[in-house]
C-alpha cells in the first residue's frame, strides 16, 4: 500500500490545525510523528484514519481515497467496550471486519500480549496498560495495511513495550506501514525508519533516519526541556 | 445479506451490554409506570370519555419514556470513543442504523407489554378484547418512533446539550406518527374494529416505510458529520 498526502490542511473554525502537508508513505515504512503539544499530530492521525475530513487537500491510499478495511488506529485504552469481556471485544471487532477468527486464534493473540488469563474479564476491569495490550491483540488479529498509533508508550510497562515493539516490527517486516505519534522520542526513534516533525500544523522536518543525525538533533532540540537531549 | 449480518452483530452487542448494565430498560420501565400513576391521580375521566383520552395519555407516556431510551441509545459508543472504532471499520452505516432502531424497538416493546395492561387496569377500561388490535397499532407507531428517534439521536450525538436538544428535534418530526397512531387507536377503541382506522393505519405504515428507507440511505452522512 502507498499513501500520498497532498496539500493537506485542517481548520477548526479560525485555527489551522494542519496546513500544506505533503508527503508519501511506502510499504514497510515505520514513521515517527513528533512535535510539541498542539502541533497537529493527533489531527493528522485522525485524518489518515478517515475519522476527520480535511478542510483542503487529500489522502490517497494506493491512488484511491481511504479504504476502511485497511486502516488500523491504536489509541491506548480506547476503542473497547467496557462491558464486554476481553474475548467478546476481540470476537466483536474481528466479526465487524469480516475476519471472524476462531477461539484458538483469539486465545493465541491473547497469549502473545499476556492477557490469556484475563480473557473472560470485562474490559472495564483492566488497567490502561492492559487495555493497550488488548488493543495490540485486536490489531494483531485484524492485520491492517496501515497502522496508526497515538501515544502508545505512555501506559505500557516494560514487558508491554516489548510486546508492542515486537508487534510493530512484525508489521513492518510484512510490508505494512506503521505511523506512531509520540513524545517518547528515543523509544519511537529506535524502531522508526523516518521522522516527521510537526510544529503549529506545519511539517518542519521530514527525513530518513541516519546515524548520527545532526539535522534531527537541531530540529527537535527546541522542543526538549532546557539542557536535555532526546537520547536521554 | 452483509447489512443484516452486521446489524445482527451490533444488536447482539447492544443486547449483551443492556443485559449487563440494565440502564435503559429499568429507567424506561420505572418512568413509564410512574407516569401512568401520575395520570391516574391527575385525571378522573367519565367512563364514556376514557376511550377518547386513553390513546393520547398512553402515547404521552411512551413519548417521554422512549425519549429517555433514545438519550441512552449511543451511550456505549460515547464511552472510550467506541463510535470512532465503529466508523473506522468497514461497517455499513445502514446496519448501525438498523441495529440501533431494532434495539430501541425491543426496549420499547418490553416497556409497552407492561404499561398497556397496567393502563387498562388503572383507568378501568373494559375493552380487554381489543388489546391485540391496539398492540398492532402501537407496534406500528413504535416502529416510527424508534426509526425517527434513532436518526435524531445520531444527529444530536455530538451536541453539547444533547439531552435537551433531542426532544426539541424529535417531537415536531414525530407529529405525523403520533397523530396517526392516536387517531387509529381512538377509532379501534370507539368502534371495536379497524374499519374507520384503516386510512390512519395506511398512513402509519407509509411513514414507517419512508423513515426506515430514508434512515438506511442517509445514516452514513448523519453519523459521520
Amino acid at each position: 500500500m502507498h499513501i500520498i498526502v497532498e496539500n493537506l490542511a485542517k481548520a477548526y473554525r479560525l485555527l489551522w490545525a494542519l496546513k500544506d502537508l505533503n508527503f508519501a508513505l511506502k510499504p514497510g515504512e515505520f514513521v515517527a510523528i513528533l512535535g510539541p503539544n498542539g502541533a497537529g499530530k493527533t489531527t493528522l492521525l485522525r485524518i489518515l484514519a478517515g475519522l476527520v475530513s480535511p478542510t483542503a487537500g487529500s489522502v490517497k491510499l494506493d491512488g484511491a481515497t481511504a479504504q476502511r478495511t485497511k486502516i488500523g488506529f491504536l489509541t491506548p485504552a480506547d476503542h473497547l467496550y467496557d462491558n464486554l469481556t476481553v474475548r467478546e471485544n476481540l470476537y466483536f471487532f474481528t466479526s465487524l471486519y469480516h475476519q471472524q477468527k476462531n477461539s484458538h486464534a483469539i486465545d493465541q493473540a491473547l497469549q502473545q500480549v499476556s492477557l490469556a488469563d484475563r480473557a473472560d474479564e470485562y474490559a472495564a476491569n483492566l488497567s490502561s496498560g492492559m487495555k493497550c495490550r488488548l488493543s495490540i491483540a485486536k490489531w494483531q488479529l485484524l492485520e491492517p495495511e496501515l497502522l496508526l498509533l497515538d501515544e502508545p508508550y505512555g501506559v505500557l510497562d516494560g514487558s508491554g513495550v516489548d510486546v508492542l515493539e515486537k508487534f510493530l516490527q512484525g508489521q513492518c517486516a510484512t510490508g505494512r506501514i506503521v505511523v506512531v505519534a509520540s513524545h517518547h522520542v528515543s523509544r519511537v526513534l529506535k524502531l522508526s525508519s523516518r521522522a516527521l516533525i510537526l510544529n503549529r500544523g506545519r511539517l518542519t522536518f521530514d527525513e530518513i533516519k541516519q546515524q548520527p543525525w545532526p539535522s534531527f538533533d537541531k530540529a527537535y532540540g527546541e522542543f526538549l526541556p532546557h539542557g536535555d537531549s532526546w537520547r536521554s | 445479506m452483509a447489512l443484516l449480518r452486521q446489524a445482527y452483530l451490533l444488536l447482539w452487542k447492544d443486547s449483551l451490554l443492556e443485559l449487563r448494565r440494565r440502564d435503559s430498560l429499568l429507567t424506561m420501565f420505572f418512568f413509564g409506570t410512574l407516569l401512568l400513576f401520575v395520570f391516574h391521580f391527575s385525571f378522573d375521566p367519565a367512563p364514556d370519555k376514557v376511550a377518547e383520552i386513553a390513546p393520547a395519555l398512553l402515547w404521552l407516556a411512551f413519548l417521554f419514556t422512549g425519549t429517555l431510551g433514545l438519550a441512552q441509545l449511543f451511550q456505549p459508543e460515547r464511552e472510550n470513543h467506541c463510535l470512532d472504532a465503529l466508523l473506522l471499520s468497514p461497517l455499513d452505516r445502514g446496519a448501525l442504523f438498523l441495529a440501533k432502531s431494532c434495539f430501541n424497538l425491543v426496549l420499547m416493546i418490553v416497556v409497552e407489554i407492561v404499561v398497556i395492561p397496567l393502563f387498562w387496569i388503572l383507568f378501568n377500561l373494559r375493552s380487554w378484547n381489543l388489546l391485540p388490535q391496539l398492540f398492532l397499532v402501537t407496534l406500528l407507531g413504535t416502529i416510527g418512533f424508534c426509526v425517527l428517534g434513532t436518526i435524531t439521536s445520531a444527529i444530536t450525538l455530538r451536541a453539547r446539550a444533547r439531552e435537551l436538544l433531542l426532544p426539541l428535534v424529535l417531537f415536531p418530526l414525530m407529529i405525523p406518527v403520533i397523530l396517526a397512531t392516536i387517531r387509529c387507536m381512538e377509532n379501534v377503541l370507539r368502534t371495536g374494529e379497524f374499519g374507520d382506522a384503516i386510512p390512519w393505519l395506511r398512513l402509519l405504515l407509509s411513514f414507517d416505510v419512508i423513515f426506515l428507507t430514508v434512515g438506511i440511505l442517509i445514516f452514513d452522512r448523519v453519523i459521520e458529520n
